[in-house]
């Protein structure tokens, strides 16, 4: 909502039409004389030789996976191979002009993708760079299986290079470009340019637009280009992503250089099938995908068809759209048309398409056609296009023999080192900043309005009398966590911060405010609503190298992000062997008092899932130290506040929030208030519930409680909590979210196990009731109360002489809400 | 509106026992029964049947005099006179109960009582049209007589333990529908009152659940005082005075004065609001944990009501350790040390599992079985007569599991067995205990030494 933009109701309500121009399909009509300018017969014996090489690459795991065996080498390899046969010239082509500064991303169908982008790359490289990525690559580990019995020139080693370590990683091999982390599904070798390939449909859709963004934000050279199937146009996350990069600020409100749109190219290799369903004639509606841009944006996203039977029809697509992109008139939408003759999987039987189709597909086949137009321009014999398919075929069998030799291509010894994919979930690096130079901000710091009230704000709850300072004058949580943000602004050159109200308004919880006065436009930006684009491109944006705090308004909207969240931030640092770095915080609030959708603490949703890190502070000094240590870290964490509390000042850090810098490390819970007789472990706001708790337990029942708040979740270091319990005998664990899958049962479980000796009742679990939230005039029937913690302490620990229960704590009612599911 | 800490529906012996152990342990307690205190146990149960018993006893003893040396000339009962005695103990009990609630402060109301509304933290109970308000309640609305759906049934004709127990007259003949404790009683009284007495059973045995030897033997006890016995019958019809039954394919009949149906009894669970109160019950029965509390916190049961083991001594207990569970003390309720008695002539005692129980729950076991004639006292009072003592043990330690006894006065014996199985002794332990000799309990000792070989 900038106040720069008038929406001026004279102009929006005026009647007229929306003209929509022509999208080209398939217009390209040059032929190889047409074209020898642009190419020489090199290159045109190069575009044949890569796409044989796909072809024989993709065969030979065809045979593998049929039959166990290609030329004499026998193997079995149980995991998946979506194979390509049939797109290798729009692999080809899309990869023919793509330096190595452009990155491509992929699906689950992208060795062709991988290969031929790999080949353009080495092409391109001078040898000395070439040896030197090979050289540095997981130490030389991949380059010495290959290196061994080469003769030949550095770019037929990195051809046996790049053929290897795609082959290796599928075969789940530890000389594998992702250390066999990754597989066939998400290959990747970012030296060359190649970015993670995605087992999700459409989840390169958005991760890709978050790359596209690093490259601008950071003046990166090079395009994005997210390679996503047909069906793909299905997703939510495509969709969301076409969104995010279509937005107006790029060319309406973003300033000087960073002007314009982003470098981004949705190449959707359109072979026709998501898996059994035809997209164009049974599951969706476009008939031409190219249709698609033409509603996006005026410039209807630059759409086109094209066709990807013809390499140079491709070539020349890609050419026309990268200068466009280069341009700054992103996002670009092209529907390359494809078929693949093998089905989804070996296994797959066709079943869905008939022998005549595949037939007629067959002999319209583009390496066939491109051989004989080589032949008829003269640039090729039938022989020597015989040559290059036989030393393909003795190259790829001189690669599956070293792939299937576990000797020269182990897997990871996880008996030697048991916990080697354990120590990759995490890079646990520490960075003040992601890289150096200094950032683009619009004030000097200290000049910031916000910065400059917060030096008044006492920073203690009580004032140097002891008495309680106003709501007004207190230093608050959502102070805490602006300091730590707003330093790092002013630190880290690459970090960016955006959701949505996130300028302007200042965040839905005034988190933010003061931000946008610091701020470029590329910096703190407002995004779709579009939670699954607002993480998926922080995933892109993260693992190009850039810093960046993506917001989630409310909790609930979590879900909207779900694939992002459990599939993709998590996976990328392990599935890559530990390449790729996650520098990427999400700030996710936890609402009250709107209700069922509005109200929920879905913390442990995301602890079930490994590889994220999960905090959620309840305190202003915490928010603070663990938001510096969060943002000064290299790996996702999915950062919770609770709406309950942005508003509380510092209740237990002697002196109060410490002005300067500090790290609280993730994974350490603090003791709040000291006690003998029980033990309540706390995750966030409802540190405060089991405070007041803890003074009913004193005044009524003369116990003492010791509070311990989590602050983490993943990690945690149980330490604290198990030396509590050595000493009370009795722990009660509280928090806001429902009972049922709550992480307390975890803590609780492990508690129990690690403590048992020292209990003498059992851990004991206080949460939510598993209904739907209702309104806040009811929630005190929903929420974990005083009281109920007093009650269970009651009804399951220890009896407390003259109380009376209100809340159901019974073994029965237990047993029966369970055998109801309520 | 009055207020209470604890609000107890139903006087009998799980509902006033709790009353007097509340009261004692400083509770302000409410006692609601539409009837007489006492429940059933006391008004038309245990008590006025054993007072029967007790007259019946004699009888069997008087006219079995001569084989002890004394000659009794004319040896005869006045039925009436019987059953008059039989009123006077149950008021005499009853009124104890009244004394006792009134000393312990407890208030009593005669009224029909309902849960009328749960709030935060109490439960009203409506009777008389006053609302009592109550931190706690406790269910102790005890069970009724089984009706079973029988053709030609008619319940102002038929008869079941409360009219049974109130009948003017001696009749000639008894037909007893239901082979199990009370139908057993109701035998053993009748037949020794020379009623001619029929029982019908469903099951190949009587007294289902009790170890199978001393279900066999009281059968064959019974059929020598005249007994006659339809096992595996189930009754498909009754006639005005005549009971047909189908025994395995043949049908019979019998005809008798009167018609008792002994089927069994059902938990009472309607007619006072126990739907509103959320509390959750399972096969007719309100369901309880080990601090005998439903699964709503402040609301407990005890006894019949519970539809777990009918018996007054279990109900007495279950209302206690709700009681001490609101108390703050700790307790729980067991129930594999609890006696149960068959009080028939000669009676039938046991505690814990049965033979037949340790087989089916895979339980490995030792069991040993002794005549009574083993105990000196045994022979010398009980002229001409026989009895069993078995205890089952377990195989590895030898904790006493199940004491099983038939034969008199095994009632007044059997505690000591529920102590052994209670306190988890095992036979070692109890070779090393003293009996006073002479008596009958030495029989026990004797089973345990048995065990050596």
């Amino acid at each position: 909502m900038p106040k720069v933009q008038l929406i001026d109701p004279r102009s929006v309500r005026k009647p007229g039409f929306i003209e929509f121009g022509k999208i080209p399909v398939n217009q390209y009509n040059k032929s190889i004389a047409n074209e020898k300018e642009k190419f020489s017969n090199e290159d045109l014996t190069r575009i044949y030789r890569d796409m044989v090489i796909i072809r024989e690459f993709e065969t030979m795991l065809n045979q593998i996976k049929i039959a166990n065996e290609y030329n004499g080498i026998s193997y079995n390899h149980p995991g998946p191979a979506h194979l390509s046969i049939g797109q290798e010239a729009a692999a080809v082509g899309m990869a023919y002009n793509l330096t190595v500064d452009d990155f491509i991303f992929g699906s689950h169908r992208s060795h062709g993708e991988i290969l031929a982008k790999g080949l353009s790359a080495i092409h391109q490289l001078d040898d000395k760079d070439l040896d030197s990525i090979m050289t540095n690559f997981f130490n030389g580990s991949t380059l010495k299986v290959v290196e061994k019995a080469h003769t030949g020139s550095i770019k037929e080693l990195g051809i046996r290079f790049l053929l290897y370590g795609t082959l290796a990683e599928i075969f789940a091999k530890e000389t594998g470009f992702n250390k066999g982390l990754g597989g066939s599904m998400h290959a990747f070798f970012t030296p060359f340019g190649v970015y993670p390939n995605n087992a999700i449909v459409g989840g390169s859709g958005d991760i890709s637009v978050g790359a596209a963004l690093y490259k601008k934000t950071n003046r990166k050279p090079g395009i994005v280009v997210a390679n996503i199937g047909d069906a793909s146009m299905g997703c939510g996350p495509v969709w969301e992503g076409i969104c995010f990069a279509a937005m107006d600020q790029f060319n309406q409100l973003w300033d000087g250089d960073m002007n314009g749109g982003l470098p981004i190219l949705f190449n959707f290799m359109n072979n026709q099938y998501g898996m059994g369903g035809q997209t164009c004639g049974e599951t969706m509606g476009y008939e031409i995908l190219a249709r698609v841009g033409a509603g996006v944006n005026r410039d209807m996203m630059y759409s086109e068809r094209v066709d990807g039977y013809n390499p140079l029809a491709v070539i020349d697509a890609f050419a026309r759209k990268k200068k466009i992109l280069e341009d700054k008139k992103g996002p670009v939408l092209l529907d390359t048309l494809t078929y693949r003759y093998s089905g989804h999987s070996p296994s797959d039987a066709s079943s869905y398409r008939s022998k005549e189709e595949i037939d007629t597909w067959m002999q319209e086949d583009s390496i066939s056609w491109f051989g004989n137009e080589l032949v008829k321009a003269g640039i090729a014999t039938a022989e020597s296009l015989e040559d290059i398919k036989s030393s393909t075929a003795g190259l790829i069998t001189e690669t599956l023999k070293l792939a299937v030799n576990d000797e020269m291509s182990p897997r990871m010894n996880l008996i030697s080192d048991p916990e080697l994919i354990g120590k990759m979930m995490f890079s646990n690096g520490s960075a003040d900043k992601m890289e150096d130079r200094s950032p683009d901000v619009l004030i000097p710091m200290e000049e910031n309005p916000r910065v400059k009230t917060l030096r008044t704000k006492e920073r203690f709850h009580l004032d140097k009398d002891g008495k309680t300072v106003s709501k007004v004058k207190l230093f608050q949580l959502r102070d805490g966590l602006f300091e730590a943000i707003i330093d790092r602004f002013y630190k880290d050159p690459t970090l960016v911060a955006y959701g949505e109200e996130n300028r302007d308004w200042g965040g839905a919880f005034a988190v933010y405010r003061g931000l946008t006065e610091a701020l470029p436009y590329h910096r703190l930006f407002n995004s779709p609503i579009s939670e699954g684009a607002i993480v998926g491109t922080a995933i892109g944006y993260g693992m190009c190298g850039g810093r960046v705090i993506a917001e989630i308004m409310y909790c609930d909207f979590l879900g909207r992000s779900g694939d992002e969240v459990f599939n993709q931030l998590p996976k990328w640092q392990a599935m890559s062997g530990n390449m790729i770095k996650m520098p990427v915080v999400i700030r996710v609030s936890v609402g009250s008092k709107y209700g069922a959708q509005h109200s929920q603490d879905w913390s442990s949703l995301v602890t079930h899932i490994p590889g994220l890190k999960v905090v959620f502070p309840a305190t202003p000094y915490d928010a603070k130290g663990l938001m510096n240590a969060a943002l000064q870290g290299t790996d996702p964490v999915i950062f919770f506040e609770s709406q309950r509390i942005y508003d509380v000042g510092e209740m237990f850090h002697e002196g109060g929030v410490p002005e300067g810098y500090y790290e609280i490390p993730l994974g350490e819970p603090d003791i709040k208030r000291d006690g003998n007789d029980i033990t309540i472990l706390t995750i966030g706001s409802t540190l405060y519930t089991a405070l007041k708790a803890a003074d009913t337990l004193h005044s009524d029942y003369g116990m003492s409680a010791e509070i311990i708040d989590a602050r983490s979740l993943v990690p945690f270091n149980y330490e604290k909590v198990l030396a509590s319990v050595k000493k009370t005998g009795r722990i009660v664990l509280a928090s806001d979210a429902n009972a049922r899958g709550s992480f307390l049962n975890d803590m609780a479980q492990t508690i129990s196990e690690l403590g048992f000796d020292d209990l003498d009742a059992p851990s004991v679990v206080v949460g939510a009731r598993n209904w739907i939230v209702p309104a806040h005039e009811l929630e005190h029937y929903y929420f974990p109360q005083p009281e109920w913690i007093i009650d269970a302490i009651h009804e399951k620990i220890v009896p407390l002489k003259g109380h009376a229960v209100k809340h159901n704590f019974t073994m029965l009612e237990k047993m029966k809400r369970n055998r109801l599911g309520i | 509106m009055m207020n209470y800490d604890l609000g107890i529906i139903g006087g009998g012996p799980a509902g006033y026992v709790a009353a007097e152990r509340a009261a004692s342990g400083g509770l302000k307690v409410v006692l609601f029964d539409r009837k007489k205190l006492g429940g059933v146990c006391l008004n038309e149960g245990c008590i006025p049947s054993k007072t029967l018993l007790y007259s019946a006893k004699l009888y069997d003893n008087a006219k079995e005099s001569a084989k002890y040396g004394i000659n009794i000339p004319e040896v005869s009962f006045d039925f009436p006179k019987i059953m008059t005695r039989k009123n006077k103990v149950v008021t005499k009990l009853v009124a104890g109960i009244a004394s006792t609630m009134k000393k312990l402060g407890i208030e009593v109301v005669t009224a029909h009582a309902t849960i009328a509304d749960r709030k935060a933290d109490s439960i009203d109970i409506e009777a008389g049209s006053t609302i009592f308000s109550c931190k706690n309640i406790l269910i102790a609305t005890g069970s009724e007589a089984l009706i079973p759906p029988i053709k030609g049934l008619d319940r102002n004709k038929i008869y079941t333990n409360s009219e049974l127990l109130d009948i003017d007259h001696r009749p000639e003949s008894i037909t007893i529908i239901g082979g199990g404790v009370i139908g057993m009683e109701f035998a053993s009284f009748f037949s020794s009152m020379d009623s001619k007495v029929t029982v019908i059973e469903l099951l190949p045995e009587i007294l289902s659940g009790l170890d199978s030897d001393l279900s066999a033997f009281l059968r064959t006890e019974l059929t020598k005082k005249g007994v006659v016995f339809h096992l595996n019958s189930q009754v498909t019809e009754i006639k005005n005075n005549e009971v047909i039954f189908d025994n395995q394919g043949n049908t019979g009949s019998v005809i008798s004065e009167v018609i008792f149906v002994g089927v069994g009894r059902k938990p009472i669970i309607t007619g006072f609001g126990l739907e509103k109160s959320g509390v959750e019950t399972e096969r007719g029965g309100i369901k309880i944990d080990k601090n005998c509390r439903t699964n709503i916190p402040n609301i407990y049961a005890a006894g019949d009501v519970t539809g777990w083991l009918m018996l007054a001594h279990t109900a007495s207990r279950e209302g206690e350790v709700a009681v001490n569970h609101i108390l703050g003390q700790k307790d729980q309720m067991r129930y594999n040390a609890i006696p149960s008695v068959v009080y028939t002539n000669p009676e039938i005692s046991c505690a814990g599992i049965t033979e037949q129980e340790a087989i089916k729950s895979g339980i490995k076991y030792k069991v040993k079985s002794l005549q009574m004639v083993y105990a000196g006292r045994f022979v010398a009072e009980n002229e001409g007569k026989t009895g069993i003592c078995k205890v089952i043990a377990g195989e590895k330690y030898g904790e006493v599991l199940g004491v099983h006894m038939a034969g008199n006065p095994s009632s007044e014996m059997i505690f000591g067995a529920s102590m052994a199985i209670e306190n988890q002794l095992r036979l070692n332990d109890l070779e090393q205990l003293i009996f006073p000799h002479p008596t009958v309990s030495e029989i026990f000792r004797e089973t345990i030494f048995s065990f050596h070989g």
